[in-house]
């Protein structure tokens, strides 16, 4: 428990020291962010509500998922494979600790450091420079804290089991792109998913991808309650257990058949 | 200069040949990308039928847009890969770059022909794709003038794009580090022009009017194609600007680069 500690604290840290890189992506977000909001304000035009979201509760929606972009660094996240490349993988899986729990631990470590210097700072600039909504009870607060460490474990774990894949093949880049790829309109995150048929949100609830941004978003902007509200939790931890429990199994496997190169 | 492109077809090939090799990991990425960017446009379309238009056009005039500058994003991804900022960032970081610099070939032309990455066949084709599908939902009253037009609006953005990737590598002759706040301009900008540009708010659409004129590559040439009233008064020979924007962005990006090739200082690795 103290190493996860120790590990959790030192990946903070390492992270709180890249500034100038923080910057810069929030600089980015941010932009990306205006972009959003205003084709979303060109989307509703004359209207004012679409599938139970407000126009004020869209655009928060545009700031909301870009300050998560950081925190679940949801579109590339190669270090397990690049540590396969590099050789060092064979003494991180000497070290007397979980492996899934080394990596985890370093994750949260990061996510942290991420809500600090990019998803906070996004949503308060978003906060000066539109008329943006917050949740509004201490329920759903405690929800969407709730649901955020929920989605970074079900991000994480997804994460975790795609960079494995460098332990079959040298080209899991490749399948890693198609992995992470696949979350920009799954998730929820390129345009809300409740603004799509219900087949096609049928569709991406038979994947996690919804449970790692969408259920955040649809929480903060306070359109789930009541039962709906503890299912779609419910629904974040199924998903965790399940790409946990994969991860394990796909660990194991993959061990017996990992050559390490060099190092 | 016959010399010059004898050797730019040899580097091509040999960036051919390479990725060849692994023939279903190649065609395993050009699937993907077909079906991660053809997701981006499902998406756009159904939630576009809910909302019935975005700023007054439909899903025909959107596709138009939307598929004019995947083409030609792609295709300039393809090309000017060896200038892509991240790419080249680690050249000179590992300074592999001073190999290039001992050559007696053309420096540009080298880099050029270090990179072509092919993958990005996927995003270009699934472009193409929706192009015609934007061909047949709209009824375009075709003249000479609008077809013969047209290839050069896509190589106006090609050499924009293009351009903006050559300044991006030449900054990181000062910082090392390739700068994420290019991305703006190469990624945001493009996807900026996939929408009409009438929708943004004053300001943002001064910015890329007078500043960085990407109003010009796809918006306006788009207008006339289209037969559109333009919402905005510019005069009207606008859509014209749309390939002397991109030539003009070109020509300033490769004199920043001999500036920046002139001041360059290994990083001694």
């Amino acid at each position: 428990m103290r190493l996860t500690w120790e590990l959790m604290k030192r990946s903070f840290q390492r992270h709180l020291t890249y500034r100038a890189a923080a910057l810069a992506g929030l600089v980015t977000n941010l932009f990306f962010g205006l972009l959003r909001a205003a084709v979303i304000v060109a989307y509703y035009g004359a209207r004012n509500e679409m599938s139970g979201v407000s126009l004020q509760g869209a655009i928060t929606y545009t700031g909301l998922t870009q300050a998560l972009i950081a925190y679940l660094t949801i579109w590339s996240w190669y270090p397990i494979m690049d540590s396969v490349a590099s050789g060092e993988i064979s003494s991180d899986l000497l070290k007397p600790l979980d492996y899934f729990t080394f990596w985890l631990s370093q994750d949260i470590g990061r996510a942290l450091a991420a809500v600090i210097m990019r998803g906070l700072p996004l949503i308060l600039v978003y906060a000066l420079a539109f008329d943006i909504t917050f949740p509004a009870t201490p329920i759903q607060w405690l929800a969407l804290i709730l649901g955020l460490i929920l989605s970074l474990l079900v991000s994480f774990s997804w994460r975790f089991v795609v960079n494995l894949a460098a332990f079959w093949t040298p080209n899991a880049r490749g399948i890693g792109r198609f992995a992470y790829g696949l979350t920009w309109v799954l998730s929820g995150f390129f345009l809300p998913l409740r603004f799509h048929p219900d087949w096609f949100v049928r569709l991406a609830e038979l994947t996690p991808f919804p449970a790692m941004v969408n259920t955040v978003v649809e929480i903060y902007l306070g359109v789930l309650s009541g039962p709906e509200l503890v299912s779609a939790l419910l629904t974040q931890l199924m998903w965790a257990a399940i790409l946990i429990l994969l991860g394990q199994l796909v660990l194991r496997a993959g061990v017996r058949r990992l050559v390490i190169q060099g190092g | 200069m016959r010399h010059t492109l004898a050797i730019y077809r040899r580097l091509l090939g040999i960036q051919l040949r390479s990725q060849l090799q692994y023939r279903a990991a190649f065609l395993l990425e050009v699937l993907t990308s077909i079906i991660i960017n053809g997701l981006f446009f499902i998406s756009l379309a159904l939630v576009l039928q809910r909302f019935e238009s975005l700023g007054g056009w439909g899903l025909g005039e959107i596709a138009f847009l939307y598929g004019m500058v995947d083409s030609a994003f792609a295709t300039m991804d393809m090309i000017f890969s060896g200038f892509d900022p991240g790419y080249f960032g680690r050249h000179i970081r590992l300074g592999t770059f001073d190999q290039l610099l001992l050559r007696p070939v053309n420096l540009t032309l080298q880099v050029l022909g270090s990179s072509f990455v092919m993958r990005r066949l996927g995003r270009l084709l699934q472009g193409i794709a929706i192009f015609a599908l934007a061909l047949t939902m709209l009824e375009i009253r075709w003249t000479l003038l609008k077809v013969l037009f047209l290839p050069w609006v896509l190589m106006g953005m090609i050499a924009f794009f293009g351009g903006l990737f050559i300044i991006g590598a030449t900054i990181t002759f000062w910082t090392i580090e390739s700068i994420e706040v290019v991305n703006i301009f190469t990624y945001g900008g493009s996807e900026m022009i996939s929408y009409p540009m009438h929708i943004y708010p004053g300001w943002l659409r001064s910015f890329f009017t007078y500043i960085v004129p990407a109003i010009f590559l796809n918006y306006y040439p788009a207008l006339y194609i289209l037969d559109r009233p333009d919402p905005l008064g510019l005069p009207v020979w606008a859509p014209l600007m749309g390939p002397v924007v991109g030539f003009g962005m070109l020509g300033l990006a490769l004199i920043f680069w001999r500036i920046g090739v002139r001041h360059y200082q290994s990083t001694g690795t």
